[in-house]
């Protein structure tokens, strides 16, 4: 009753690593949207945001171009107009400036000297130059126009990449603890559900049951194989007794209690097999009720039956431990009775012919006098297998009733 | 004559920048630095005269009137530069000559244009006008040195002109920084 134990606990450790994996890979996989997602949004608002800065920025440095080379205008003063712009051109992120007179004939240019970090994304941003108009005294006198360029751009999309960077490593190992614990967390638990499962199917062991576990969903899984290994040992158990009892009903006659003809035919092959073994001797005594059918028509059947309990136990109290008394039809009894110095066969059936005579209440109040013919056959000497056995043995009991009815 | 320019690092306030220019040039009080080109022709130096002359007035603030208010130009001497004198101020605002005897000039002149004229006249104009909200102008002071506030000059490249800042300090006008700033300028415009 061991079963199959194919199943190593190599199986329980693959799946687990699985179950490992993919807790990993799954909260990994989130956290990745979510950082990503977050990042994203956050980059995009700040570029949007600081691309909001820059073209405020353009505007005022466009302004401030305005007031600065406005007189400058008013004397038509090229120089002047230069010196004008020159504030402008330490603002970070200015391309190229220009300042033309109110017939638009450029008065001067500057061009940053750093070169442009991203042409295109230059493009994207400020495809047009900001553009001022110059006035004094209420009237148009010239325009400044104003490039901006990419690098402050750049440098916090670098920076906002970079920190973006960061973040992910950051989260990536927070993930990994993370999914390491709720894995831990929840495999354990599981493992300990398994380890019940595993023994009960193993071992039988169905008195195990699962602790709790401290996990809702797992305890009402836990309960429900508890009560399941419930359910499964009470079958175990009913299934044991009923077993015994079917098994002792087969070979056990009902009415006495002693052993069946069955029962007999079996011990009678064990007997002879160990004894052909051992070389020992045992007797075979056939007994058989006298006139019992008339018993059983003058007293009832009731009074038959305590008859042939009476009779069983009697028997039995004149055999010895290890003898083998057996009820193997209506009112036939046998005996197998190992042979030695002390017992001799033919004694033994005098002294059961002799208990038996003794009398019987019978449940009606009556007594009643019971008289067996008893037939003696022994192994080796009249037989040795169990067909010859027993036919020496019934014929030795025909041959005693004969005596008896003649008596 | 070096002249320190200080830019601040802080670009947004062009006026603190520009006064702080002036804070650092304490002092070099005259200094030749506008540039204005003239064009050829007739009429060119005419024109370029009465251009930057409207530019300073409009620059100018007096403590009556608005930038709108007409004002009175007196001529006192021989302009050197033009004998057509009519300031061209951008904008609104407008300026009405009278040639005027070193003599006769009254309060009611806001701009004293100063030609060639006796120095004992000038000196005298000059003592006149302390303390009173006139603003003057000079095209026979080269160096600036006599006392007028603006001073014309003809160079090579065109007409410049200087600013006398003690001048302006001294009265009651106030003068646009930018302005003073173009005058006092940078040495190497000159």
């Amino acid at each position: 009753m061991t079963g199959p134990s194919s199943t190593p606990p190599v199986e329980r450790i693959g799946a687990r690593t699985t179950l490992q994996k993919l807790l990993s890979r799954f909260h990994f996989g989130i956290t990745l949207f979510a950082v990503a997602l977050s990042g994203l949004t956050i980059l995009l608002a700040g570029v949007t945001a600081l691309r909001g800065y820059a073209d405020r920025n353009m505007e005022l440095a466009a302004q401030l171009g305005a007031y600065g080379v406005e007189p400058a205008l008013v004397f038509n003063d090229p120089q002047a107009v230069r010196e004008g712009l020159e504030p402008l051109t330490h603002i970070p992120g200015i391309a190229r400036l220009r300042v033309l007179n109110d017939v638009g004939r450029p008065v001067t240019e500057w061009t940053s000297p750093a070169a442009d970090p991203a042409p295109t994304l230059t493009r994207i941003f400020f495809p047009r130059p900001f553009a001022v108009t110059v006035q004094r005294n209420g009237s148009a006198i010239g325009t400044i126009e104003v490039w901006g360029d990419s690098s402050t751009l750049i440098d916090y999309v670098r920076l906002g990449l970079l920190a973006g960077l960061g973040c992910l490593l950051i989260t990536a190992f927070g993930t990994i603890f993370l999914a390491r614990r709720f894995e831990y967390e929840l495999v354990k638990p599981l493992n300990e559900i398994a380890t019940v499962a595993h023994d009960v199917r193993l071992h039988r062991r169905f008195d195990k049951r699962v602790q709790p576990l401290g996990i809702a969903e797992l305890d009402r899984l836990g309960g429900d194989i508890n009560a399941l290994l419930d359910e499964l040992q009470g079958w175990q158990g009913h299934m044991e007794s009923e077993r015994a009892l079917l098994a002792h009903r087969a070979s056990h006659d009902t009415l006495t209690a002693l052993p069946n003809r069955d029962a007999f035919d079996e011990q009678l092959a064990l007997r002879i097999e160990a004894a052909a073994g051992r070389g020992s001797r045992f007797a075979l005594l056939f007994i058989d009720a006298d006139n019992f059918k008339a018993a059983n028509d003058n007293f009832g059947h009731a009074a038959g039956d305590a008859v042939l309990v009476a009779l069983s136990a009697r028997i039995q109290d004149a055999l010895r431990e290890g003898d083998f008394a057996a009820r193997i039809g209506g009112d036939e009894f046998i005996v197998i009775v190992e042979l030695d110095e002390e017992v001799h066969p033919e004694a033994l059936a005098g002294r059961i012919r002799t208990v038996v005579a003794e009398p019987i209440l019978l449940p009606g109040g009556e007594t009643y006098r019971a008289a067996v013919s008893v037939g003696v056959a022994t192994f080796p000497d009249n037989g040795s297998d169990a067909t010859a056995l027993l036919t020496a043995a019934d014929a030795a009991m025909y041959a005693d009733k004969l005596t008896n009815r003649s008596r | 004559m070096p002249l320190k320019r200080s830019w601040g690092r802080c670009q947004v306030l062009a006026s603190l920048f520009l006064i702080g220019a002036l804070v650092t040039t304490p002092q070099m009080s005259v200094q030749a630095a506008s540039q204005t080109a003239v064009e050829d022709g007739a009429g060119g130096m005419t024109r370029a005269v009465n251009r930057m002359v409207g530019g300073i007035v409009s620059y100018a603030r007096w403590p009556t009137g608005s930038a709108a208010t007409a004002r009175t130009m007196c001529i006192v001497g021989t302009p050197r530069l033009t004998d057509r004198m009519a300031p061209d101020v951008p904008g609104a605002g407008s300026v009405t000559v009278r040639r005027v005897a070193a003599a006769a000039v009254t309060p009611e002149c806001d701009i004293l244009f100063l030609g060639r004229l006796p120095v004992a006249d000038r000196r005298q104009l000059i003592a006149w006008v302390r303390g009173r909200p006139i603003l003057t102008i000079t095209d026979d002071d080269a160096a600036c040195i006599y006392g007028a506030m603006f001073c014309l000059g003809n160079r090579a490249a065109g007409i410049s002109f200087s600013v006398n800042i003690d001048a302006i300090g001294r009265g009651p006008l106030r003068i646009d920084p930018r302005v003073l700033r173009i005058g006092v300028g940078e040495g190497g415009a000159s």
